[in-house]
Order: C-alpha cells, then structure tokens, then sequence
C-alpha cells in the first residue's frame, strides 16, 4: 500500500469525525482560587489616583471611568466623563460591551474600594480584559488629589513634586477652591503665585 | 507554546528553551526530509519532486486535526492561539517575491539555513541574498510602508469567511490536500529527471 493511500484511509475519517461533531464554543476560561488570590496580593487591579487625574487632565481617549455607586450618589457626585454602572447592574446585558473589550482602560471606582473591588473580581472572573480599581476610592481621591496635604520640609524632592502635581491637577479637576484656602493659611501669598507656573508644566508633562 | 505562556504555566525562559528544543527537531526533520538540497525543493515548480507540497501539507493538516481534536476535548482554547494578522497587499506582493525567490534560489528562508547547516555553498549564498533583502526592506521602509500596511482584514479565517463550520472546512480541505498529492505524483512520474 502506498504511503498516500495509508494517509488517506487515516486522515479521511478522522476529516468525517471533526466536520460531524458541533464546535465547542465552551470558554473554560476561569480563575482558580489560588490565581485569584495572588492577583489580589500583587494588587495587579488597582490603578494610583494621581495616573488617573493625569488621563483625566490630558483627555486620554482610552481612559474610561466607571462609577458602581448606586444613580443617586453618582448624580450627587462623579468623576469627569464617569459612566454610572451600579454594581446591581454589572451582568446586565446592556453593559457587556462596556465591559468585555480590549481598547479603553476601564476604571471602576467607589467611595472606598468595596464596590469597585466586587465589580473587578466578577468581570475578572469571566475573563474580562482591561478593568481596573480606582485606588482608594473616592475617599482616598478627595485626600489626595483634591485636597492635598502639603509634605514636610524635610521630604524628598519626589515628594514636593508628588504634591505639585496633585496640588494643580486638584486644581483643574473642581477641587482649587479648598485647596488654595487650606494653602494660604500655611505660606505667604506671594509664593503660590510663583507656584502655580511650573506647577501647571508639571501637570501637563509629569508622570 | 502559545496559550502555556500566555497562562503564565511556564516562564518566558522555558517558553524560550522550548522554541530552541522545537527549532532543532524542526530542522532535523527538515534535513532528513531531503529539504537541504534546493534541486529538491525548486522540483515542486517543475513537477518532477513534490516533496515540499507533500510535506508541508501533511504537516498542517496534522497539526489542523490535532488542534481541532484538542479544542473539541477541551484541552486548549483555539480562541487564544495567536493568528498572523491579515495585510492583504502586502501578503499578495510578499508572496509573489517569496515565490519568485523560491524558484530563483531554490530555497525558502528556512531551509536555506538548513542546507548551510550541512555546509551548502548555494544556501549560503541564498542567506547572504535574505539579508541583502532585509537591508533594503528595512532602509527603504518609509517607501512602502503605505502599502505594507493597507487593507488590513484583522486575522479572517476562511471557514469564517465562507459561513462553514471549522470542521466542515478541515474535512474539505484534507480532501483537496489528497487530490493535490495524486495530481503532485502523476507530475513525478510524467516530468521525471534522472538526477538532481
């Protein structure tokens, strides 16, 4: 017997079986508790307020913030350009799209991290790609971007310049009013002035 | 090792130690296939040696079925095995230069460095002329990378773009495959050379 006709006397069948048994669409996707667990410890999910307000400030197209605060809070209070997913909502067939692609960072935030934390485990559990977790929360966001304290004199330069940029993307974001109040009572008034110029050119290029 | 990498089962350093482990018996079995002598392999334009067709089609047929049988299993997710994004331009074009050097040359890219493994004096005269080749290509890019990069199809497959299932196509394309042999050995036998 020839080794063409060997071939085909194997090959031909095993062609019938495969063209005959429906495709397995199945996903067998799915997180072990173990994986779960090690990417909560590393903390893979959590993205830092201040890379946040920097997307914000600099309209970066792939940013897509997400509030998982029940409608009423999120109409009392959001971040700019937030969508308003509640976390009830989360499997609504409506908001799979949002959810489930691969071009825009999704950022999911709360007051603290519960919330937010709950919506990432569940999408990261159907294999969702590209979701993250507002650091903090909004609570933590207020503290440290909105109002920020002003670091010791002893501190580090990377310190200061942390502090600068948060100070004026503060600023830009809604917050300036507090802040500059909380700042006047601490240094003269001449000094923000001088401030505000390299402060702005840190916001524009820095992180 | 597709989908082990990517699921972080092993390291980058394994995935690499097994590329080199691949590579060899990838080689090897192109050697002892007749792949290093390029009278062998331009036989296929000339109809007289068809191992390259038969070769490289039982190859991806087999590999077709494994793959297949393993998705149906549920031992791999087909949906995370990377497929080469379709330029249809370029593909075109990059294939007619491909072929035209096949023939010219008498070797593909890699069996020209499996022929100089053995120590061929034209294998390394074709390497020499890849080079040459990507010389150009990489100095003269930003004339054609318009055409490089046009009509981009994202990755297509055929069995999605003809509406069949991906078995139905396999099943269709192991029958054209078999018919190409037959037709490949009555061509031996009608344009034979005594020696090459």
């Amino acid at each position: 017997m020839k080794p063409r006709q060997l071939l085909a006397l194997f090959i031909i069948p095993m062609g019938l079986i495969i063209a005959a048994v429906p495709q397995n669409k199945t996903k067998p996707y799915k997180l072990t508790a173990d994986e779960l667990l090690s990417e909560v410890n590393t903390r893979t999910q959590y993205v830092a307020p201040d890379a946040v307000a920097d997307m914000i400030i600099k309209k970066d197209p792939t940013l897509r913030l997400i509030d998982v605060r029940s409608q009423d809070e999120f109409e009392k209070f959001s971040l700019p350009g937030a969508i308003n997913i509640p976390v009830t909502d989360l499997l609504s067939e409506a908001y799979t799209d949002v959810l489930n692609q691969d071009i825009k960072m999704n950022i999911f935030y709360s007051n603290g991290t519960l919330t937010a934390n709950e919506a990432w485990m569940i999408t990261r559990q159907l294999g969702y790609k590209n979701n993250f977790v507002l650091e903090g929360g909004l609570n933590y966001w207020f503290d440290a971007i909105l109002n920020p304290q002003k670091p010791a004199t002893t501190s580090s330069d990377e310190e200061f310049a942390k502090y600068d940029f948060r100070k004026s993307a503060g600023q830009a974001l809604g917050g300036g009013g507090v802040v500059q109040a909380s700042q006047d009572q601490g240094s003269s008034s001449v000094k923000p002035a001088i401030k505000s110029l390299p402060k702005k050119k840190k916001a524009a290029g820095g992180c | 090792m597709g989908p082990l990498a990517i699921n972080e089962l092993i390291s980058e350093n394994t995935n690499l130690f097994l590329a080199f482990v691949i590579g060899i018996g990838f080689g090897f079995v192109l050697e002892q296939s007749g792949f290093s002598s390029s009278r062998k392999l331009a036989g296929v334009f000339y109809g007289y040696d068809a191992v390259v067709l038969k070769v490289f089609f039982t190859a991806a047929i087999t590999a077709m079925l494994g793959l297949l049988f393993f998705s149906l299993f549920g031992w791999i997710d087909l949906n995370l095995v990377y497929v080469n994004p379709t330029y249809l331009t370029s593909a075109i074009i990059g294939g007619i230069i491909m072929g035209a050097g096949f023939i010219i040359g008498g070797y593909c890219p890699g069996t020209s460095f499996c022929g100089a493994s053995i120590g061929k004096l034209d294998a390394f005269v074709f390497i020499g002329g890849l080079f040459i080749g990507v010389f150009i290509f990489g100095i003269g890019y930003n004339l054609w990378d318009g055409m490089y990069m046009a009509k981009f199809l994202g990755s297509p497959k055929i069995s999605e773009t003809l509406g069949l299932t991906d078995g139905v196509f396999a099943f269709l394309l192991i029958i054209m495959a078999l018919v190409m042999f037959w037709v490949a050995e009555w061509a031996e036998k009608k344009f034979p050379r005594e020696e090459y």
